[in-house]
């Protein structure tokens, strides 16, 4: 039992480590990252060109944008590579009783 | 107020549609055609270059279905904007998608003006309809969303003007959704050689945060030496999805000047496509976009010259605020017969926050090798220094950045003949700008 303007999103053994997933909360589509034994949740939207995040490759923390390369740390949304600049927009997450919630970051 | 709809666009669902449809064998066709390029055609994926900026994944089409109809007629409704003051030859109102309510003054009906839905037309000029529905501006297999259009259009207007008939009072048309409804209005506009009118139509939702889905086609014909004013106010709801296919085809000497407001919407991707298919046809585009919140807004344009000594002017001016999005993507492609061609576009961004997005795309294809084509585009904040100016001068910071909106958008304000539609969109426009730091 969870509140505080959390979301179930999915199951905690659904998403392998490391893996992730495309899922919908609030009407926002997002990618919920578990690696290195924690769950992380950031924007489905690449802040260099808009490209979905989704579709990237995860290495450690770091997302990649499937267009051109970007890439994203999950746990704070900073860019680590070119041609980003800006950082994408994260979102809190809770792991309860086998579920994952996520807190829209409402910004 | 309801609209019953029934769920998803599924062979059972246009069955029943179709069933309940009142229409000629010609029109039936169309629209089985139609419903099989809907089946056959895929969903837009962002690797197409068309959709790559735009995401429809949140779009779920099965939570809508074709209108069923059973409008309240008595229901309130919003006030329109543009028809405020004006005195019209003619206005019509739909809601979900169904006409209900239609007037056209008995003086141009006198004249062979013809006006009201689509359907009612239909039935009692079908030849002027089937001459003219779906035959020159619009492609019901071009993707998806024109097919699922061409398939379970209902409502719409139709405004036909005869030959050499000047109509000095504007024709008004209003379109309405509620919470959950579907528009599939079809808006085809006729003028016959030497004919003159100007039509206002008007879109929205029953409160600013109606969720909906539009999925529309408009048609303009503007025969030889003939004269269209068209503006065009979407203000669907912030949670509306709007697609829409919209295009004017101009005629020997025909012109056509063609005003949008797009302000409403939570994902609108409209194509707008003028193509001059006569000599020295001529066309002007004021375009006035208006972004906010999450909002994201794709619009597409085409300026096709098909013929010599041709003209047009497309000017697309866009303000975002919050973390909205905004797309112009504009072509002007000139064929191999049309020398001389007058060719103009440009795309003006006014960015009031940093985490607000604007991506303009103009572009040029011309197979003619004596023309003047050209374009632009530009993207900037609001100038501090300008805000400085008038905050010395007594404006607060709201203020003086209200006005150095409106001011950016007074080029196309100037533009546009018709005072309703400039004191609408000014006020619409003046009303949405917070204030920023």
């Amino acid at each position: 039992m969870i509140g505080d303007g959390f979301v179930r999103v999915a199951d905690a053994a659904e998403i392998p480590d490391p893996g992730k997933e495309l899922v919908e909360a609030d009407d926002r589509l997002l990618v919920l990252i578990h690696a290195g034994g924690s769950f992380y949740c950031i924007d489905d939207v690449c802040t260099h060109d808009g490209g979905t995040l989704g579709d990237g490759k995860l290495e450690g923390h770091a997302l990649a944008c499937a267009r051109h390369g970007a890439q994203f740390d999950v746990r704070n949304g900073k860019p680590l590579t070119m041609p980003a600049t800006q950082p994408a927009v994260v979102h809190e997450v809770k792991v309860d009783d086998g579920g994952v919630y996520v807190k829209i970051n409402d910004i | 107020m309801s609209t019953a709809t029934q769920q998803g666009f599924t062979q059972d669902t246009f069955d029943a549609f179709l069933a309940t449809r009142d229409e000629q064998d010609w029109m039936r066709e169309l629209r089985l055609e139609a419903w099989r390029s809907f089946q056959d055609l895929p969903m837009p994926s962002r690797k197409d270059e068309e959709w790559m900026r735009t995401d429809i994944r949140l779009l779920k089409l099965d939570q809508f279905g074709p209108p069923k109809g059973e409008v309240d007629k008595a229901a309130e409704l919003p006030i329109p904007l543009l028809a405020e003051g004006v005195q019209l030859g003619g206005s019509a109102v739909s809601y979900n998608g169904q006409n209900v309510a239609c007037d056209l003054a008995e003086k141009w009906d006198d004249k062979g003006v013809l006006f009201g839905s689509v359907e009612d037309i239909a039935r009692e000029s079908p030849d002027v309809v089937q001459r003219f529905f779906a035959q020159m501006a619009f492609d019901a297999h071009v993707d998806k969303f024109a097919a699922l259009h061409g398939a379970f259009w209902s409502g719409g207007v139709m405004l036909f003007v005869p030959r050499g008939v000047v109509v000095d009072e504007p024709f008004h048309s209003f379109a309405v959704t509620s919470d959950g409804g579907v528009d599939m209005g079809h808006l085809l506009v006729v003028l016959e050689d030497g004919a003159e009118a100007t039509f206002l139509n008007e879109t929205t939702g029953v409160s600013p945060i109606t969720a909906a889905l539009h999925c529309g086609a408009t048609e303009l014909i503007v025969g030889p030496g003939a004269n269209l004013r068209f503006v065009n106010l979407q203000n669907w709801g912030d949670r509306t999805w709007h697609f829409a296919h919209q295009k004017g085809v101009v005629q020997r000497d025909g012109a056509l000047q063609w005003t949008i407001g797009a302000l409403g919407s939570r994902l609108a991707k409209v194509n707008q496509h003028v193509a001059l298919i006569g000599p020295h046809a001529d066309c002007q585009v004021n375009g006035t976009m208006f972004a906010e919140g999450r909002q994201h807004l794709s619009y597409h344009t085409l300026q096709h010259h098909l013929a010599p000594s041709t003209h047009s002017d497309f000017l697309y001016k866009t303000a975002l605020q919050d973390r909205s999005r905004t797309v112009w993507r504009g072509m002007i492609k000139v064929d191999p017969d049309g020398q001389q061609t007058d060719g103009y576009q440009r795309n003006d961004n006014l960015l009031l926050s940093s985490d607000a997005r604007a991506d303009s795309i103009p572009g040029l294809e011309i197979e003619a090798d004596d023309v003047r084509c050209t374009h632009g585009a530009t993207t900037g904040k609001v100038d501090e220094e300008q805000i400085f100016y008038a905050q010395c001068r007594g404006f607060t910071r709201k203020e003086a950045t209200r006005a150095i909106v409106i001011g950016f958008f007074q080029q196309i304000f100037d533009r546009i003949p018709i005072e309703s539609v400039r004191e609408a969109l000014g006020l619409a426009i003046a009303q949405r700008v917070r204030e920023y730091e």
